[in-house]
């Protein structure tokens, strides 16, 4: 008893267990709809190898996986994965009742601004404003230079409230001095909101340094 | 005093809600989603926790789940305050333990009042 | 380390505003987790500057967008290794070693069947310190030690450290948080100021390099029942730590825990695990 090592061996005591299926894309398709969540999440890391071919299986999978962990093993295959088919299986579920799903697609997509960047005008002008605030939050880490310029665009135009609040917010992190006019017009836009004013004085007193 | 616990992703929320709720007498510490409230209120007991829908990690209905089904925490009166406005969601955010539903931008002097009403009075602990 | 040589900010040249403060700290908080009081507000303002003038900017604004906006992320990474104490010595946060034999180790037994091998591992272990300090406080302070059998695993990606971790030669700084009577019991001196550790327990511990974020290395390792993974989830970009966080998941048995260093998280990583609290610390389970 006490401290013991299991000497030599490495230290690994797990056997793999019995193989059901086949480690090609056939499948390992078929084991994403295995009965255990540890032969699914398995899979779904498998699956990364077969790039832009598994994306549609793991798309389709996500919207019915029940297991949370299962669920971000399919969200990190598709992030390694990455690309426009990646992008196109994700958006569709910004519009989705899970709010599980949604965030774990916003996460997704904010990593992956390439395949993103072409469509955020899209989607930064749906008529849904939840959406649109999808888009917002997308774009939070999207390491993208037209990124302020969308930005703008929607403390300029929006016409919901709540959109032009969370652009503030992101502008009190990113915005710069030059943009300041915008940010106080924004103001007069909702002259009767104390969230505005006080969103745009926050934002005007982190871009302008306090000075 | 009593505890409020804010948990939303926006830095701007936060401050607004914070202001809002100081005046008002509470004490107020802040989340940015559902894994660090829950880290939290597991080692703060408050008496308050007002919670965001979309953030990322943990949504705010998955939080809501959580605090309902862990027993240390399951009696923490809440506010869910949303952008969204449509009914299912209203409908969604009591049906994981809500104990008031709000929409978003609160008006101070409402939202003052209802935090107040709704926090369990710090002393019975 | 190179935060040693940090430059005093001189003064009258660089400053860092109120509001420039609040700035990085939202954001640094956002990313990470970790929170600066404002008792902190020298410390961080020391380490700005030294990063806006090592970086060639003239002032907050600007260095802030650079580094905001780098695609790599490398300067933010710069700046978490400088906010971050990178060290390691024996019987740090010991409060975590106090909640694994007080709480953490019963609810493994629970799980366990009679006289199954309880495993721990150490990820990274850098140089032998945090391992060993496992081994002395199960023997110390766990009452079913003589009755149980535990397997400490410790491994990192760096050989030299794993190399100086087997030699078991410590120096007096990583010792200090030694009660004496320990170190009287299971060091002996070595030249230099240095503090020998026993053979016995030196050959208690099972090194292996090992890179976190290698799904081929990690694939065999399975099964363990606590896993401390401290101070290391915190210098990885994004991708490393989501990858990190699945294969320690995958590690671990049904009920097994892990446990971060003090100032991590996971919530800016993940929530496959649950949060639980015990007495002495805040841990996180697979669950059952
Ligand atoms: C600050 S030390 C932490 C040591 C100890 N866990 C503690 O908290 O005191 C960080 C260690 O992580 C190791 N490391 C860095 N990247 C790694 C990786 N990908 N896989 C394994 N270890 C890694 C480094 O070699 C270093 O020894």
């Amino acid at each position: 008893m006490g401290l013991v090592k299991a000497d030599g061996k490495p230290a690994a005591t797990s056997k793999p267990s019995p193989r059901k299926y086949t480690r090609d894309l056939t499948g390992l398709l078929a084991e994403l709809n295995d009965q255990q969540p540890k032969a699914r999440r398995w899979a779904a890391r498998d699956l990364v190898a077969y790039g832009e071919e598994a994306v549609g299986a793991l798309c389709e999978r996500l919207r019915t996986e029940p297991e949370p962990s299962v669920r971000e093993a399919l969200f990190d295959a598709l992030l390694a994965i990455g690309g426009d088919a990646v992008v196109e299986g994700l958006i569709p579920l910004l519009r989705g009742e899970d709010a599980g799903l949604r965030n774990g697609a916003v996460e997704v997509l904010g990593q992956l601004p390439e395949a993103v960047g072409p469509r955020m005008e899209v989607l930064l002008a749906d008529p849904n404003p939840d959406v649109r605030l999808f888009g917002l939050d997308i774009l939070r880490d999207l390491p993208h230079p037209e990124a302020p310029r969308w930005l703008m665009g929607v403390l300029e135009q929006d016409p919901h409230v709540n959109v032009v609040t969370v652009a503030l917010d992101r502008l009190a992190e990113v915005g710069t001095p030059e943009m300041t006019p915008a940010v106080r017009a924004v103001k007069d836009r909702f002259p009767d909101e104390p969230f505005v004013a006080f969103a745009v004085d926050t934002a005007l007193d982190r871009i302008l340094g306090g000075e | 005093m009593r505890r409020a616990l804010i948990v939303d992703d926006a830095v701007t929320v936060r401050l607004y809600h914070r202001k809002i709720l100081e005046e008002a007498g509470f004490q107020v510490e802040e989340a940015e989603n559902g894994v660090e409230a829950l880290e939290k209120a597991l080692v703060t007991p408050y008496d308050l926790l007002l919670v965001d829908v979309n953030m990322p990690k943990m949504d705010g209905y998955t939080l809501l789940r959580e605090v309902r089904s862990t027993p240390e925490l399951e009696g923490v009166p809440a506010i869910m305050i949303s952008t969204e406005s449509e009914k299912h969601d209203r409908e969604h955010a009591y049906r994981v333990g809500a104990n008031l539903y709000l929409v978003k931008p609160v008006r101070p002097e409402a939202f003052r009042l209802l935090a107040a009403l709704m926090a369990r009075n710090g002393e019975s602990r | 380390m190179a935060r040693a040589a940090a430059t005093q900010p001189r003064c009258g040249e660089l400053h860092i505003t109120d509001a420039e403060f609040d700035r990085f700290r939202d954001f640094f908080y956002r990313k990470t987790g970790i929170r600066f009081e404002d008792s902190k507000r020298y410390f961080v303002d020391k380490r700005l500057i030294q990063r806006i003038e090592g970086t060639g900017h003239r002032g907050f604004r600007d260095y802030f967008a650079f580094m905001r906006f780098q695609a790599s992320g490398e300067e933010f990474q710069e700046l978490v290794n400088l906010m971050t104490v990178n060290e390691t010595y024996f019987f740090r946060e010991e409060y975590q070693l106090r909640c694994m034999v007080s709480d953490l180790l019963g609810e493994v037994l629970h799980y366990k069947r009679a006289g199954e091998t309880v495993r721990i591992w150490s990820m990274p272990c850098s140089t032998g310190e945090e391992p060993y300090s496992i081994a002395l406080y199960l023997l110390e302070y766990w009452d079913l030690i003589d009755r149980v059998d535990v397997e400490i695993v410790a491994s990192d990606i760096d050989t030299r450290a794993l190399e100086r971790a087997k030699q078991g030669l410590f120096s007096k700084r990583s010792v200090s948080h030694l009660p004496r009577w320990i170190l009287g019991k299971y060091f002996e001196p070595a030249p230099g100021g240095y503090h020998r550790l026993c053979d016995d327990l030196r050959a208690s511990v099972n090194f292996r390099r090992i890179n976190l974020c290698d799904l081929n290395e990690t694939k065999g390792m399975r099964n363990f029942d606590l896993i401390f993974c401290r101070n290391l989830l915190i210098y990885f970009d994004e991708a490393s730590q989501r990858l990190a966080v699945q294969t320690l998941y995958d590690a671990l048995n049904p009920g097994g825990f892990v446990l971060l260093g003090h100032s991590e998280s996971m919530s800016r990583i993940t929530s496959v695990f649950k949060v639980r609290r015990f007495r002495d610390a805040v841990v996180y389970q697979r669950s059952a």
